[in-house]
C-alpha cells in the first residue's frame, strides 16, 4: 500500500513538473519536447497503472507484491541497468557528432533509463520468470 | 519444470483466487505457475503441496532436459 501511494505521489509530481516545463516554454515548441513530452506521459501513466494494481490487489485481499512480482521487479532493474550501460555509452558517440547541451543528454539518458526499465518489465511480465 | 496444478485445482474444486488466497500469493502468479511461466520457490512449491495434501513431487515434475 505504501509503495503505491509512492509510486502515485511520484508520477503527480512528476506530471506537474513536466506540465509546467511543456506548457512554461517561452520558445515555439518543437518536435524534441513534444516527444520528451509524450515519453514522460507514458512513463506517468506506467507509474500510475502500477499503483493501481497495488491498490485493487489489496482491495480483493491479495498481497500486494509476492515473490512473483518481486522478482519481476528485481530482473527488469538488472536487464535494465545493463542495457543502460550500452544507451549512455551510446549517447557520449552521439553527444559528439550532433548539438546537444549536457542538460539535454543528462535528460535523454535519464528518460531513457526509465523507458528502458518499463520495457524491461514489461517483457518479463509476458515472458514470464524461469529459472533458466 | 511442469505441473500439475490445474489438475489438482480440479480435483479439489479450487479457483484459481481460492488457492492464491491459500497460499498468500496474487490470483497472476497461480496463472504464471499454471501456464508454466514461472518456477516457484521451494516455501511456495511446498505450501501449494500442503494445500492438496500430497507431497511435492506429486505436483512438481522435472524434465530430464
Amino acid at each position: 500500500m505504501k509503495r503505491g501511494i509512492i509510486a502515485l505521489l511520484v508520477s503527480a509530481i512528476v506530471l506537474a513538473t513536466a506540465a509546467y516545463w511543456f506548457f512554461g516554454l517561452e520558445k515555439s515548441v518543437n518536435v524534441q519536447d513534444i516527444l520528451s513530452f509524450g515519453i514522460i506521459i507514458i512513463l506517468v501513466g506506467f507509474g500510475i497503472w502500477f499503483a493501481v494494481r497495488r491498490f485493487s490487489a489489496v482491495r480483493s485481499g491479495e498481497p500486494p507484491e509476492d515473490e512473483l512480482s518481486k522478482k519481476i521487479v528485481q530482473k527488469s532493474a538488472a536487464w535494465s541497468y545493463y542495457i543502460s550501460l550500452y544507451m549512455w555509452v551510446f549517447l557520449i558517440w552521439l553527444k559528439d557528432r550532433v548539438t546537444m547541451d549536457t542538460e539535454q543528454v543528462l535528460g535523454a539518458g535519464i528518460l531513457s533509463m526509465a523507458v528502458i526499465f518499463m520495457l524491461c518489465y514489461i517483457f518479463h511480465r509476458v515472458r514470464g520468470v524461469r529459472n533458466e | 519444470m511442469n505441473n500439475r496444478i490445474r489438475e489438482f485445482r480440479a480435483r479439489f474444486n479450487l479457483t484459481q483466487e481460492d488457492l492464491a488466497k491459500r497460499v498468500n500469493v496474487r490470483r497472476e502468479t497461480i496463472v504464471f505457475l499454471e501456464k508454466n511461466k514461472y518456477n516457484p520457490s521451494l516455501k511456495l512449491a511446498h505450501d501449494i503441496a500442503q494445500v492438496f495434501g500430497v507431497p511435492i513431487e506429486e505436483v512438481f515434475t522435472f524434465d530430464d532436459e
